[in-house]
């Protein structure tokens, strides 16, 4: 065919009328319509969920379901955030991070209650203040716990051999029963170790002793908090270190050099293992664990939730629970460091074997129980903002020399300001 | 097409201000007896505007339309997903009483002044010697060029490495001369020091090329002229060279300040959050610029209405600037 100009112009405009036309149409078979789809999507990112168990998940539901699986990069919550304003190609199933379920809780109506979908039954396997995390006010369930972030104290053997002290976990944790106790001989073992210090950071510090607590910035009525006594404690005892000397100030991407040379304990989630053993991956058998002082924090740890537009409500609950059953939770553990939410996965063999990095030493012991004392502590939508500042004027302390009381000031006066445009009052 | 291909610019049927003879060959046929060809409405040129279309559309998306939809969320409170509220000029309130918001124009201003001037500076010099060298040209102007179109994430990394505080090259080199380690990713001053390097470093070659080609536009004969009126090549710089060159300097000197105060992707890589410090801009926030202050309050805190007030608010300051610079630029060229 002798293709004219006038005629190559027209195809071409046909053509691009028609594939805008087919973009439309395809975002929007996505929603609405009948709720028994066979094709069901699930986004999540690497390392939210076992790659075995998932991949496995397809193979099982394969009769009725055709599951796709789209590991999402970069910053989830935004791009969850986006998709669910814009309404069309929504997941079926997405995963939501602990840090971030918070923040969708006012928006819980772009979700399924997940309790009409038989998720009464099951919440007895989970622990309590992990679901309740994703529980709004009037009771609705938006999130399925995947995993939690227990803390604990991982300390160096070898440095606390070094200095006499007994390196036996359930000693150690003898020793270190409040934080004075921790820094009093955080200074001992730097007296023997010099050129070591106690935390990594001031920052890490404050997120540990505000989660222990049971308060946090913002109470249920929507009042800045942030002020009072319970924060106020945990910014004195997170300050400590540093006057002490015991700080070493690591603000930058250098802790992975760190970790291995002149720490001399972490303060961390059950997943931080990993990123202690990845950063030095010579310090193989060196590290121990035990109880963190005072009593454990959780940090992190995440959900999935199913979308109200999501095409096939019954089945992708039977998916999700299938996916998170404490016996695949636990094999979670083994494939990814996911520290399970179901505490019947505790005493499963994947999980209570010794571990080789830690010199043998069977973490579940220390990890498990911290899992079931987590204490429950509400979490306001705007709660991660408002902590912010705190950690800011933490970290002016560590880098300008800031005044300890009058940081205290800027942060709070910036945390007000920040929950008053959050619409906290 | 019945007409034969045709090749060359010369033989192409333009419309208008096409090559000479093109001019006088009827397009179409010129009705008789009319001195020229009537006035044709805008629709009758209907393939034309779809031939340039695809960009506008796609300007029309993603551009034009969000930036007027920020001006109105300025005037919004919303969290991303839920109903909007109006909020009136709140936003704007609570944007005068932050101090994070004053800190970030601050950390902005004194980022752009420690960049533009050294680069386009160091432009101006590279472009002049490089003016003036005779061998291996290509290898020098592609050397310089070259960090232009590295990816910029890739540079801040690498730049990350190499300042790092305990374990980079740089300290490492500067405690073999037996200097203490300096704090370079900690201090407030030095963290602006190395965003601007790391700008510096990325935007002289680019500024450069563009003032060797205006170097090259220079007649030889008035370089000729000066030295024969004795003139050394500093006076012949700073008298002959700089004056010519004033409308390319203004040139770049506007981009340079659209594009110094918009820093973002500098200091978002070098100071990403992290477990162990989940703020944007580093240790006491010296490397929040506004733009990365605005990237946090709307997609990090889901503010999009804050961010929006950010945004706009910063506009108009970058638009004060820029109009202060051309009347510095521009002044006495009248005169």
């Amino acid at each position: 065919m002798d293709l004219s100009r006038r005629g190559f112009l027209q195809a071409a405009a046909l053509t691009a009328a028609a594939s805008g036309l087919t973009v439309a149409c395809g975002g929007g078979s996505g929603s609405g319509g009948t709720k028994n789809g066979k094709n069901l999507t699930l986004w999540y990112w690497g390392g939210a969920l076992s790659d075995k168990v998932v991949a496995e998940a397809k193979t099982h539901f394969s009769s009725q379901i055709k599951l796709t699986t789209a590991s999402i990069g970069g910053d989830f919550k935004q791009k969850l955030t986006t998709t669910l304003a814009a309404g069309t190609s929504v997941p079926d199933i997405t995963g939501i991070k602990g840090e971030d379920i918070a923040s969708f809780l006012p928006n819980a109506n772009r979700f399924l209650d997940l309790n009409d979908l038989g998720f009464k039954k099951l919440s007895s396997q989970y622990l309590d203040w992990k679901t309740k995390l994703a529980q709004t006010e009037d009771g609705k369930q938006i999130g399925f716990p995947i995993d939690i972030g227990p803390t604990a104290l991982f300390y160096r053997e070898d440095l606390f051999a070094k200095a006499g002290v007994d390196t036996d976990p359930a000693k150690v944790a003898a020793l270190v029963k409040t934080w004075e106790d921790y820094f009093q001989l955080g200074t001992e073992l730097q007296g023997k170790n010099p050129g070591t210090y106690l935390v990594n950071n001031l920052g890490s510090m404050f997120d540990m002793t505000v989660g222990q607590g049971t308060q946090r910035f913002i109470d249920k009525n929507n009042h800045f908090i942030g002020d009072q006594d319970h924060i106020r404690a945990a910014w004195t005892t997170s300050v400590r270190p540093y006057t002490l000397g015991l700080d070493a100030k690591i603000n930058d991407n250098t802790w992975n050099a760190a970790v291995g040379k002149n720490l001399l304990t972490e303060l961390g989630a059950a997943w931080h293992a990993l990123d202690i053993e990845q950063a030095a991956p010579q310090t193989k058998g060196k590290w121990r664990v035990c109880p963190m002082p005072v009593g454990p924090a959780n940090q992190g740890g995440s959900y999935l939730a199913l979308p109200k537009q999501c095409r096939n409500p019954e089945e992708a609950f039977k998916i999700i629970s299938w996916i998170l059953s404490p016996a695949n939770d636990a094999r979670g553990f083994t494939d990814a460091a996911i520290f399970p939410a179901a505490p019947a996965a505790y005493t499963m063999p994947a999980m209570t074997g010794p571990d080789a990095f830690f010199g043998g030493q069977k973490i579940i012991e220390v990890f498990g129980p911290a899992a079931k004392a987590v204490p429950i502590a509400y979490e306001a939508p705007a709660d991660a903002a408002v902590m912010a500042p705190y950690k800011t004027e933490l970290t002016n302390i560590e880098a300008k020399g800031k005044k300890p009381d009058d940081a205290w000031k800027d942060a709070v006066s910036q945390a007000k300001q920040i929950a008053r445009r959050q619409g906290v009052n | 097409m019945t007409s034969p291909p045709v090749t060359g610019p010369a033989a192409v049927p333009s419309h208008r201000g096409g090559p000479g003879p093109a001019r006088f060959r009827p397009r179409r046929a010129v009705p008789v007896g009319t001195a020229r060809p009537k006035r044709r409405g805008p629709l009758s040129y209907w393939r034309q505007y779809l031939a340039i279309s695809p960009f506008y559309l796609i300007f029309a998306a993603f551009s034009f339309f969000p930036v007027f939809y920020s001006l109105y969320l300025a005037f919004q409170r919303w969290d991303g997903m839920g109903t909007m509220q109006f909020v009136g000029l709140q936003q704007f309130r609570f944007l005068w009483d932050d101090p994070v918001f004053w800190l970030s124009i601050r950390n902005t201003l004194v980022i752009w002044v420690l960049s533009t001037v050294p680069t386009l500076f160091g432009a101006l010099v590279l472009a002049t010697l490089l003016h003036s060298v005779r061998r291996f040209k290509g290898f020098y102007r592609i050397a310089l060029y070259v960090p232009n179109v590295t990816s910029i994430v890739a540079v801040a990394i690498f730049f990350g490495a190499v300042f790092s505080n305990n374990f980079g090259l740089v300290n490492a080199i500067l405690g073999v001369v037996g200097i203490s380690p300096v704090p370079w990713l900690s201090n407030p001053w030095l963290i602006k020091v190395v965003i601007s390097l790391l700008m510096t470093w990325q935007w002289t070659g680019y500024n450069m090329i563009i003032y060797l080609a205006g170097l090259q536009a220079i007649p030889t004969s008035i370089y000729e002229a000066a030295k024969m009126d004795g003139a050394g090549p500093v006076r012949t710089f700073f008298q002959i060279t700089i004056p010519i060159m004033r409308p390319i300097i203004l040139f770049t000197v506007i981009i340079s300040t659209i594009n110094g105060l918009q820093s973002f992707s500098e200091p978002q890589v070098l100071f990403a959050s992290n477990a162990a410090n989940a703020n944007l801009g580093g240790p006491g926030q010296a490397g929040l610029t506004t733009l990365l202050y605005f990237y946090q309050s709307a997609f990090l805190n889901n503010d999009y209405g804050y961010g929006a007030a950010i945004v706009w608010a910063f506009f108009v300051l970058i638009i004060v600037l820029v109009a202060v610079n051309w009347r510095i630029t521009t002044r006495g060229r009248k005169a």
